[in-house]
This record gives C-alpha cells, sequence and structure tokens, in this order.
C-alpha cells in the first residue's frame, strides 16, 4: 500500500509538471511576434524600430471592418484608414498588420501589448478615457435616419405625429427618438434584421439607429437613403497605449494631413457614400 | 433569405475553414482532458493522503465556475502576470482545465459504483493496490463512465464556440462574419451551422451506442 501511494504523489508531480510544460510552450508561441513596447524607447521610436504597426480591427463590422471570405484579407473604412495612417508614419502602407478585435477584448489586448492601436468603430468616451488615449475623432458616428430614396422625410424635423419610426428594442436609439422628437410613433423590433426588413415592408417610414450601421444597411438595398444630420454624439477615435503621447500626436498629425490632401474624403466615399 | 448567395463557393470554404478550427481546437481538448481528467479521477477516487484533499479541492473550484470565465481568465488575466498565450491555446487550455475537472468526477462516481468488496477480494487474493485499480476496478467501472464521457465530449465540442469571445476563428465566428454580410444570409447560414454541429456530435452519439452494445 505504502509502495502505490508514493507512486501516486509521483503521478501527480508528473501532471503538475505537464501543466506547467504546457504553460511555456504556448507561451513561446506567441513571442515572435509581439508588439510591446521596450524599456526607455518611447511608442513612436519602438514602432519605428519594428518598421511596423499593428492594429486591432473588427472582422464583422460591415463598411467598417470585415472579413471577406474569398480571399481572407479584412476590408472596411477602418482599415484604409489604419493603412493611410501607417503610411504616413511608417512611411509604406504594407507596413501593417491586422488582428482581429471585439469590443470585450481590444483594451486587454491593447494594454498586454498584442496590438499598438484600436481603430474599431471605438466611441470616445470619458470612462474609456480612464484607461486609454484616444486620437482626435476619425469618424462623427451618432444616430441618424433610414428611408427610402424619394421620402418626404429629410431630417428629425420632418418627423411628425403621424411618423411611424422603427427603432430596435432596448437601444439607446428607441430612447434618444422619443426625446428629440416626442411626437413620433415607435414601433420597435428585435434585431436590426427585422427593423430593416419592416421598413422594407413599408411597416414604418423612417428607421433610426446608428449611422454607421444605417451606412450598411443602405449598402445592401440602393432603395433606401441616410438623410439629415446625425442628432447624437458619438465620435470614434483611435485608442492607443495610455502615455504613448508621440504616438497619439503622431496619430493626430496624420488624421490631419490626410483630411487635407483629400485622402480622407476618397477613403470615406469609398465606404460611406450612398 | 438568399441561400443561394449565402451558400456561394467561398462562403462554404469559409465555414469549412472555421469548422476545422473548431474540430481541431475539440480533438486537442478531448485527448488532453481525458488523460488530465482520467488521473486526477483515479487520484480524488484513490483517498491518498493530502493529495486527494488537494486534487478533490481543484475540482470542486474549477467545476463550479462557469467555462466562459475560466477563457476569460486564462486570456485577459493570465498575461497580467506575464503568461501569455495565443487564442488558439487559450481556448484549449481554458477547455482543458475545465472539462478535466468534469471528467474526472464521472471517472470517480464510475469507480465509486464498483462495490468495495471487489477491492478487498483483490487485495486479498495478493493484488497490490494498483493491480486492483488497473485489473478489477476500472474494467467494471468503465461500463459506467462510457454514456457520461462521451455526453461530455459532446459538450465539449459545442462550448468551443464560447471562445468566440475571445475571437477564436471557429465555426461560430466564421458564421458571424458571414452573417455580417447581409442579414439575408442570417438564417441560411445558421441552418447550415447547426446541421455541422449535429452531424459530428450524432456521428459520436452512435459510436457511443456501439460502445455501450459492445461492453455488455
Amino acid at each position: 500500500m505504502f509502495k502505490s501511494k508514493k507512486l501516486f504523489t509521483f503521478m501527480f508531480l508528473l501532471i503538475l509538471s505537464v501543466f506547467a510544460l504546457a504553460a511555456c510552450g504556448g507561451s513561446d508561441e506567441d513571442s515572435g511576434d509581439d508588439a510591446s513596447s521596450s524599456e526607455g524607447k518611447s511608442t513612436l521610436e519602438t514602432l519605428k524600430a519594428n518598421d511596423k504597426i499593428v492594429w486591432g480591427v473588427k472582422n464583422d463590422t460591415k463598411l467598417f471592418g470585415l472579413k471577406n471570405p474569398s480571399n481572407g484579407e479584412i476590408e472596411g473604412f477602418d482599415v484604409d484608414m489604419a493603412k493611410a495612417i501607417t503610411e504616413i508614419i511608417l512611411g509604406d502602407a504594407s507596413k501593417v498588420e491586422f488582428k482581429e478585435v471585439t469590443s470585450k477584448t481590444r483594451i486587454p489586448m491593447l494594454n498586454n501589448g498584442e496590438i499598438d492601436a484600436i481603430i474599431a468603430t471605438m466611441t470616445i468616451t470619458e470612462e474609456r478615457k480612464q484607461e486609454v488615449d484616444f486620437s482626435d475623432v476619425y469618424f462623427e458616428a451618432g444616430q441618424s435616419l433610414l428611408v427610402e430614396k424619394g421620402s418626404d422625410i429629410q431630417s428629425i424635423d420632418d418627423i411628425t405625429a403621424d411618423t411611424k419610426v422603427i427603432a430596435v428594442k432596448g437601444s439607446t436609439s428607441a430612447i434618444n427618438i422619443r426625446e428629440k422628437a416626442p411626437d413620433a410613433q415607435v414601433l420597435e423590433f428585435e434585431n436590426y434584421a427585422e427593423a430593416f426588413t419592416a421598413l422594407k415592408a413599408g411597416q414604418g417610414d423612417t428607421l433610426t439607429t446608428d449611422n454607421a450601421i444605417l451606412y450598411g444597411m443602405a449598402s445592401e438595398d440602393s432603395n433606401f437613403e441616410l438623410v439629415g444630420d446625425i442628432f447624437t454624439d458619438e465620435p470614434y477615435g483611435i485608442a492607443m497605449k495610455k502615455g504613448s503621447d508621440d504616438f497619439v500626436q503622431a496619430v493626430n498629425d496624420a488624421l490631419a494631413e490626410l483630411k487635407e490632401n483629400g485622402k480622407y474624403d476618397e477613403i470615406y466615399s469609398k465606404w460611406l457614400n450612398f | 433569405m438568399d441561400f443561394i448567395g449565402a451558400y456561394s463557393p467561398d462562403n462554404l470554404m469559409f465555414l469549412v475553414d472555421g469548422f476545422w478550427i473548431t474540430l481541431k481546437v475539440a480533438a486537442i481538448s478531448i485527448v488532453l482532458s481525458f488523460i488530465i481528467g482520467g488521473i486526477l479521477g483515479i487520484l480524488r477516487y484513490a483517498d491518498i493522503p493530502v493529495v486527494s484533499k488537494i486534487v478533490a479541492g481543484m475540482i470542486e473550484v474549477i467545476r463550479n465556475l462557469p467555462l466562459l470565465l475560466i477563457i476569460f481568465f486564462v486570456y485577459f488575466a493570465l498575461p497580467e502576470i506575464g503568461i501569455k498565450f495565443s487564442i488558439e491555446a487559450s481556448a484549449i487550455i481554458a477547455l482543458t482545465v475545465f472539462e478535466s475537472a468534469m471528467l474526472a468526477e464521472i471517472i470517480r462516481s464510475g469507480l465509486n459504483s464498483v462495490p468495495k468488496g471487489q477491492i478487498e477480494a483483490g487485495r486479498s487474493s495478493g493484488l497490490s493496490y494498483i493491480q486492483t485499480l488497473w485489473h478489477i476496478v476500472l474494467p467494471q467501472g468503465i461500463k459506467k463512465m462510457v454514456p457520461p464521457i462521451v455526453s461530455q465530449f459532446i459538450s465539449l465540442l459545442k462550448d468551443t464556440s464560447l471562445a468566440t469571445v475571445i475571437a477564436l476563428p471557429d465555426l461560430m465566428h466564421n458564421a458571424q462574419v458571414l452573417n455580417a454580410q447581409s442579414i439575408n444570409y442570417i438564417v441560411p447560414i445558421f441552418i447550415l451551422v447547426a446541421l455541422m454541429y449535429f452531424v459530428v456530435n450524432y456521428i459520436l452519439s452512435i459510436v457511443t451506442r456501439r460502445l455501450e452494445l459492445k461492453a455488455s
């Protein structure tokens, strides 16, 4: 009995060592393409030394960052902006690497050095400013209206007591529209797909939610268009690790240059003009 | 609904790519958790001072945590203390840790179902403790373990979809990317994805039924 117990203890230690080995093996895999900044250098200097910027982008957001199943490339406004900014900072648009982020993973991935910057439909908020540094606004997101082409509704001021507005249940857009246009009848649907189907079926006169999502719907059906200005404010920014002031400055300079030389408008109309 | 557009060759290949990742992650986790879970289950069953208590404590803690939390922990919390894994490795580690605990309990209960008299008989006929476990207890216990172990493997395969939260490019993740292309793809894509999961899991169930028939 005593002998076999010793054997069990040995096996137990064996399992522990397997765990430990697994831990070592796994961490090796990732250390090669790390984007972590080395000591003593500023973020920008590190990026220039790496000769590459690793961007965190969405893979499942139409028009901003969407993976194309036929060639595996990620395509969209965010992706093209990232390339254009990299071209200005490092002199070559091909010195980019894209990693997929989601709303949940993007800040932890930035903080543990897997990515250098986030350009992933990320709204600048006071809360997030505590955790990351933001660039200037690169896209003015906000709530807008989608209507069938030729509709009487051309802005939020045209909404009357007779107007049926379609919104998505539980979203802030339903609350916002009741605030901005108290007369309107609001029809709430379960999700965006149902809401858009309802609009197509003529169950309502206009659909309201974030303009980024509305642009996606308009791109699917050219009979629909966005009208009026945005009536809520959700500016998208590029997020960088806290304390990387020179990188933020470089990105802001790049944004200003892109807006000045027309490249920004070019990218904008490529993706978001309908 | 646009079945023709949704089932374009590119989209189907993209789903197959995701399915491959799902199967790969599930297969590696199944093998690892079967080995680790088996050893942990026997260690807890064997009632060795200290070791069995530690193992029991570990199993209880892990078994009572949601898998999603373990995935988050491996991917987000461990890097804070300098241990960093790729997305795929994180998913495999989280699944293995969680499923090992579940399997350990299944294996222990299978062993427990063997009457204590069998051990006493084995020991008094001159077999060592380990020989008794290996030749007397395990063969009898295994019959009771097979169905719940396979159920656990099936739920492991389905649980891989939880790793979409850390952007593992598995079947579920790729389905979501395709769904973002057009709202008309959502239903056709989900029907196909459901079918893919079902076929693999159903094959697993059939294999088990064969094994059960063989064992009885």
